[in-house]
């Protein structure tokens, strides 16, 4: 059985459409129209114990509305989900004992306060005794390095230190499923790779499993073994990383540099990318062409300069989303 | 003056979105109206009496007029707004554009109400009529005057209220001042007319701005006289300066001191 | 359950204690906002006096009583701003999708939405009050009756207003309503209730419920009736299970930012 089991969720909403001008907002006032908009439709899957799953899309894919309905802000139109054999939409409180969320985009800490007395509201929230409390600061005050700045008010912390906090906070009372959204975003690459190293950290020391949102091709390259892709509110994708990688890694992309001008067509298994006369740009299929044929092609002793390599994760995924498979 | 005529107009116009709140809003309006109405037939036992030289239809076309210009200025928003330029050094920004804070303000402010101005005035109206069947003694000569000075009270009101917001240079927290200006202008000025204070009051009160900011219109239109118009008239010029000079005194300081401060 | 509820109450209270230290950073402004709402309410003194000089009684009211309906008015006002602040811009809240943090919490989300805020002014409504017993006559009972109706009304106010702004779980632009329904209590809870006739006087025990809040509360300072104390009682009760009714049915509605707010 799947920590995280989604069927058949569904979920649309009713967007008021307002015409331009006076006219049109008078209109809107008297006889507004709606259109229904499908958010998540018809969504399926499970996520064991303990996996760390990148749960993305494009922007308004649905994403956020199933991170929502998963963690019981809202309620799904149909379809049924249950996290941890709970149902969000029963045992709303219930849950919420369970889970940990991280909004990277909405504080859920006082700003005034320090991140100490912030915690100290947290265990009160989830009703951990005092003892408890102070134990577990102490214990994610080490794993997350935050001594430099517990006692800080955190208006006065960065953005990265202000993030570690949010996921400290939301880890406060041992949850089993954390939810993630975009948790780095905003943030500089030393930082982004130093949540990361902590996240997964924290995955390996409480077997956390993590629910994964993030525009950030790096997060999910190094974070996750297992890609959700949702695109128009419906699962485009779900495979392992490897698998998504493989299916890709056929392609290769070779950049010539050359002594003199080549004319070169597409043939089967070799796509021109980029022609710029000097400098090329191909695409090979090594199913059906070797590189060794597009070098041959282009001819040896003509190239000043050459790069192979495999099609990056960001523009598999762009890919995807644009077919939508 | 043709950037400023702009300010106003794009104003006017975003607030058209705003239509259905401005109606909402009078109902507001109506409720303090409709206690004052209460009160009023409470304390009038009968038509004919006359208090302190208003009849009761009198008095209560007073409050109609200057409730309007008390809602309609209900100016904590403008007071806040300026305050936060002040305090987030937007301020300091404005400096080296080429128009005049106050300026841009005013106008900005004129534009915000001028779609509710108008509202509250034909609804006020027809109200008034419904509650008493039956307008004050008017002539043209009389509406103009009306207008002209509502218009007058209006713009010296808003001085008021960025003086009071730009007080923010200096207090953290001007909004306080700002309650008690308004209560003021209410207890002093709008439930009542001057002439229901004791004498001693009266005669301070007639050389404060509650005479041209609420009062003046108001007794213009339940009891127009030229000479009352010529005295209200002068008065509201001798006001706008001072509350112009006030506003830009202030102003000028106040961002020298954000300047020595480094904003 | 019965432990349910007192750890909801220690997270109530810690958050409005955190919300109360963060208006205490600063002193200065605090301490005006609550000295000037004094002389903000202290001003109506002057509209009475006023009134009292042409005639000695207003629908049974003489100047002491009407202090004293202000006193009430303003502290139930305050108790309501004050510890409820946030439940006056409810709908804000709804509609931005600031329920969100809330509702991942373990505990009552209501509760939670209203408490993350204080208005410090308001305590200046609360203070008010007690000056104008003083001036009433203060006496034990009196004090109790005064703190017991701040508490009632405040919470009458505070319920209205959350199921006025539940509204814009269901409908879009319920904040001036809300607004309305607000400005409508507080309006007539400041006049005596003999200078209203019929309807209007059925209204304000019905829909606009100043008089159970007001009214009867200013009867029983004036000559203790404990049938009149339970009404009032029973009332609060009443509006307070309907507000948590109606906001716990509105958020099966809520749609959080939807797809309306661009995230950026």
């Amino acid at each position: 059985m799947g920590i995280i089991e989604v069927k058949k969720l569904s979920k649309t909403f009713k967007v008021k459409i307002k015409e331009k001008g006076l006219k049109g907002s008078i209109k809107s006032i008297i006889k507004p129209k709606y259109k229904t908009i499908s958010a998540v439709n018809d969504v399926n899957f499970e996520i064991e114990k303990g996996e760390i799953i990148a749960f993305i899309g494009p922007n308004g894919a649905g994403k956020s509305t199933t991170i929502k309905m998963l963690t019981g802000i809202l309620y799904p139109d149909a379809g049924s989900i249950k996290v941890l054999d709970i149902d969000p939409i029963k045992d709303r409180k219930k849950l919420a004992y369970q889970i940990g969320t991280v909004f990277g985009q909405k504080e859920q800490l006082w700003t005034h306060l320090t991140p100490y007395d912030n915690f100290k509201f947290f265990g009160a929230i989830y009703d951990i005794p005092e003892s408890r409390v102070e134990k577990k600061i102490d214990e994610l005050r080490e794993l997350f390095e935050l001594d430099e700045f517990i006692n800080t008010p955190v208006r006065n912390l960065s953005l990265g230190q202000r993030i570690r906090c949010e996921i400290v906070a939301s880890l406060i009372h041992e949850p089993k499923v954390l939810f993630l959204d975009e948790p780095t975003i905003g943030l500089d690459p030393v930082v982004k790779e130093n949540i990361r190293s902590l996240i997964k950290r924290m995955n390996k020391e409480y077997k956390t499993t993590i629910f994964l949102t993030s525009h950030d091709v790096g997060d999910i390259e190094k974070l996750c073994k297992r890609v959700i892709i949702i695109n128009n509110g419906m699962v485009v994708l779900d495979d392992t990383m490897d698998n998504l990688k493989y299916h890709y890694l056929n392609k290769k992309i070779v950049e010539v540099k050359t002594k003199e001008k080549v004319n070169l067509d597409d043939t089967d298994g070799i796509t021109v990318l980029k022609d710029k006369g000097y400098n090329l740009k191909l695409e090979v299929d090594i199913t059906k062409k070797s590189v060794t044929d597009a070098i041959k092609l282009l001819n040896p002793d003509n190239i000043i300069d050459i790069n192979i390599s495999n099609i990056p994760l960001e523009d598999i995924i762009s890919s995807i989303y644009k077919e939508g498979i | 003056m043709k950037k400023y005529l702009f300010i106003f107009k794009s104003e006017v116009m975003s607030d058209m979105q705003y239509v259905f709140n401005t109606f909402v809003g009078f109902i507001g309006y109506f409720i303090l109206l409709f206690i004052l109405f209460n009160l009023y037939s409470y304390l009038y036992t009968d038509s004919s009496e006359i208090i302190n030289g208003y009849t009761m239809n009198q008095m209560i076309w007073y409050v109609i007029v200057t409730e309007i210009l008390w809602t309609v200025l209900s100016g904590k928003r403008l007071c806040r707004k300026i305050s936060n330029d002040v305090k987030s050094g937007n301020i300091a920004y404005n400096m080296n554009k080429p128009y005049s804070y106050i300026g841009y303000a005013l106008f900005g402010y004129l534009g915000e109400i001028f779609i509710k101005a108008i509202t509250y005035v034909v609804l006020a109206a027809i109200m008034g009529f419904i509650f008493l069947g039956s307008f004050p003694n008017l002539s043209i000569m009389s509406i103009l005057a009306v207008l002209l000075t509502g218009v007058l009270a209006t713009v010296i009101s808003i001085m008021f209220i960025i003086t009071i917001g730009l007080l923010s240079f200096y207090i953290e927290d001007s909004g306080p001042i700002y309650w008690v200006y308004s209560k003021l202008i209410l207890v002093l000025g709008t439930i009542f007319p001057i002439e229901y204070f004791p004498i001693g009051v009266q005669k301070v009160l007639s050389y404060s701005p509650i005479y041209v900011v609420s009062y003046g219109p108001a007794k213009l239109f339940v009891d127009f006289s030229f000479d009352t118009f010529k005295n209200i008239f002068i008065y509201q010029l001798i006001y706008l300066l001072i509350a112009y000079l006030l506003a830009s005194f202030i102003y000028k300081k106040g961002v020298k001191k954000l300047n020595v401060n480094g904003g | 359950m019965l432990m349910a509820v007192r750890n909801q109450f220690k997270v109530s209270l810690l958050s409005i204690k955190y919300a109360i230290m963060r208006e205490l950073l600063n002193k200065v402004t605090f301490v005006t906002n609550i000295v000037f709402m004094i002389l903000n309410n202290a001003s109506f003194i002057i509209q009475w006096v006023v009134l009292f000089s042409i005639k000695d009684d207003f629908g049974g009211f003489g100047l002491k009583d009407v202090l004293i309906l202000w006193g009430l008015s303003a502290m139930a006002y305050g108790f309501s701003r004050f510890f409820f602040k946030k439940a006056f811009s409810l709908s804000e809240t709804i509609n931005t999708g600031k329920l969100d943090s809330f509702l991942v919490q373990p505990k009552n989300v209501l509760l939670s939405a209203i408490t993350t805020d204080v208005e410090p002014s308001a305590l200046g409504d609360i203070l008010y009050g007690y000056i104008i017993l003083f001036i009433y006559g203060m006496n034990l009972k009196n004090f109790i009756l005064l703190t017991i109706y701040g508490m009632t009304g405040g919470l009458v106010l505070t319920s209205i207003s959350v199921i006025l702004n539940s509204l814009s779980f269901w409908f879009s632009k319920t904040d001036v309503i809300a607004d309305t329904g607000n400005s409508l209590m507080i309006n007539f809870s400041t006049y005596p209730d003999g200078i209203f006739k019929g309807v209007v006087k059925l209204m304000l025990y019905t829909i606009v419920p100043v008089g159970i809040v007001v009214y009867i509360p200013i009867q029983v300072i004036i000559e203790f009736n404990i049938i009149k104390l339970s009404i009032t009682i029973l009332f609060t009760i009443f509006i307070v299970c309907l507000a948590f009714l109606v906001f716990n049915k509105g958020l099966k509605k809520y749609s959080s930012t939807n797809l309306m707010v661009a995230r950026i």
